[in-house]
């Protein structure tokens, strides 16, 4: 057991100004290990360096490249690389916990540079692709150096294992549920509501299945309304949208978590259509947390996360006529949705910090075992053992 | 003449370059092999203490006399097993465990909560640690396979690791 508090150094692979989940994870896991009484520094991309917290050190300005089917914005580079190293020599930290090392970032270039206990933590799923047979041989030594890897969902636990030949423990991304469990009935937001939340215009969130599923729930339902919070132009969308039901839409733009835990609590089913593209769903967790029932397509990480449609209802991706049945079949009957509801909430605490970081930090123990810490791998070649020059402080 | 000099030159170059793989090669085995050590103490210190509440359970009032010799034997063996025997031993321990857990307790004592407790996050905390172990040895192996590794004998002296058949489904 370790008691005494540890210095811990978390890398971030993408900018830390824009929003994404990893980023949040990584905040939110930063935070609660600070309020736990530990040091911790994040190293991270940074566009404006005022205006982050005291923990997080800029590595430099992040480059927007595209990876994987959306716009990265990492950071690497020979001065990243520099800067990485000095963090690292200054830190003198007990573990390093990288995220995305498999992503061509700052936390790939803290993986080449340290050495000593490093814990990393895989968040994509993605299918095989054929490049890997090109960037598994490199990555694979370096991926080697990790004493504990961590996936946040099955799904990204099986896309580790086909990429990099590599197992993992799998630990969810966590969420406050506490913060979800006391928001407030919102009038206007409540009775036959559907929320949606979500960067509406991209295709793989999957409004437009839920469009397509409206009409055919509308019949049954008169009075059904949908929620759609998130970023995004919701006149382009409005216009795509039969004029008869328009009037059932509202578009609430981008919303506080405070709003985003009252809207949970008052709307009668949260949907979540997306097509793929998702590792874990965390979005899912809050609702439930919340208190919403839900109503998911059945790709990989949604089908887990609701444990096979037992803590929430499923529907074949990418079929709005099944969809359409679920939905209906939820709206009319209050108390089958209130029993998913429930079933959902308990099911959520699974998620909440308290759970999720302690797991996190029964792994940082295991994989500090034997005492050492972290420091520059290349203090430790032959050269550099017998020579007082020390290289990683620039 | 200069012809054989470039020759010469790049045959260096092509020397330190294996030598520099070579290095990086052994370096990179040796810190594989220092993660199987590390996640085997790791995982031997938790089963360790595993056992330790296995007996401390055998003595509280939780378990009936049957099942307090069923614990207390199986924890003795799994402390006594030697390396060939551990992992048998371990599983023999993780079933009797497994027969106290799937009965209701109903004893509400302040101490034998805090043991079932214990005990639990144990188990926990074990199958992860079982997973590291495992991948570091799965990892150690399948490298060593490989050609330059064999070829040059980077493993040195050290003993080919051994998977650590635990059964798992039984935690």
């Amino acid at each position: 057991m370790i008691t005494q508090a540890l210095r811990i150094g978390i890398v971030c692979p993408y900018g830390w100004d824009t929003p994404g989940g990893v980023q949040n994870h990584i905040r939110d896991l930063a935070e609660y290990l600070i309020a736990k009484g530990h040091y911790v520094s994040v190293l991270a991309p940074v566009i404006d360096e005022d205006s982050v917290p005291d923990y997080v050190v800029s590595a430099g300005k992040p480059i927007s490249i595209p990876y994987n089917g959306a716009v990265a914005r990492v950071l690497f580079g020979p001065i990243a690389f520099a800067r990485v190293r000095s963090w690292i020599s200054s830190g003198s930290f007990d573990l390093l916990h990288l995220h995305e090392p498999a992503i061509p970032s700052i936390s790939l270039l803290a993986c080449w540079a340290a050495e000593g206990p490093m814990v990393g933590t895989f968040h994509a799923a993605a299918k095989k692709q054929k490049v890997i047979y090109a960037i598994g041989p490199i990555l694979e030594p370096l991926i080697e150096k990790l004493s504990a890897r961590i996936a946040v969902s099955e799904a990204a636990r099986s896309t580790l294992t086909e990429h990099l030949d590599t197992d993992a423990v799998v630990i969810p991304n966590g969420i406050y549920a506490k913060r979800f469990a006391h928001g407030e009935r919102v009038e206007k937001w409540s009775g036959n509501t559907i929320g949606f939340i979500g960067r509406f215009e991209e295709p793989r969130k999957g409004l437009q299945i839920l469009l397509d599923a409206l009409p055919i729930i509308a019949r049954f339902a008169p009075d059904v309304r949908v929620l759609v919070a998130g970023p995004g132009d919701s006149e382009k969308v409005l216009e795509d949208i039969d004029m008869q039901l328009r009037h059932r839409f509202e578009f609430l733009g981008r919303i506080s978590e405070k709003e985003k835990a009252d809207l949970m609590a008052s709307i009668a089913l949260y949907v979540a259509p997306n097509t793929g593209g998702e590792s874990f769903g965390i979005i899912l967790a809050e609702a439930l947390a919340g208190g919403s029932a839900v109503v998911a397509s059945d790709i990989p990480a949604f089908d887990s996360l609701l444990g096979h449609g037992e803590f929430g209802a499923l529907f074949p991706t990418e079929n709005p006529q099944e969809l359409a049945k679920i939905v209906i079949d939820l709206l009319r009957e209050p108390e089958k949705r209130r029993a998913l509801a429930a079933k959902g909430r308990t099911h959520a605490q699974r998620f909440d910090w308290d759970v999720v970081a302690e797991e996190i930090f029964s792994v940082y123990e295991m994989s500090m075992v034997g005492g050492a810490t972290v420091r520059l791998a290349s203090e430790n070649r032959a050269w550099n053992r017998f020579s007082t020059t020390e290289w990683g402080n620039q | 003449m200069g012809e054989s000099v470039k020759d010469l030159l790049l045959v260096l170059l092509l020397f330190l370059l294996s030598l520099w793989y070579l290095s990086h090669s052994a370096t990179r085995l040796d810190r594989l092999h220092h993660r199987v050590e590390t996640s085997w103490a790791n995982l031997d210190g938790l089963l360790q203490r595993r056992a330790a509440v296995a007996l401390e359970i055998a003595r509280s009032t939780i378990s009936d006399p049957a099942t307090s010799l069923i614990l207390t034997a199986a924890a003795h063996q799994a402390r006594e097993a030697n390396v060939q025997d551990r992992s048998m031993a371990e599983s023999g321990l993780s079933g009797a465990l497994g027969l106290l857990l799937h009965d209701e307790i109903s004893s509400t004592a302040f101490i034998e909560k805090d043991l079932m407790r214990e005990l639990s996050e144990l188990t926990d905390k074990i199958r992860v640690a079982i997973a590291l172990h495992v991948d570091a040895v799965n990892r150690t192996q399948s490298v060593r396979k490989k050609f330059v590794f064999r070829v040059f004998r980077l493993a040195g002296r050290a003993p080919l690791p051994v998977t650590y058949e635990f059964e798992a489904d039984v935690l």
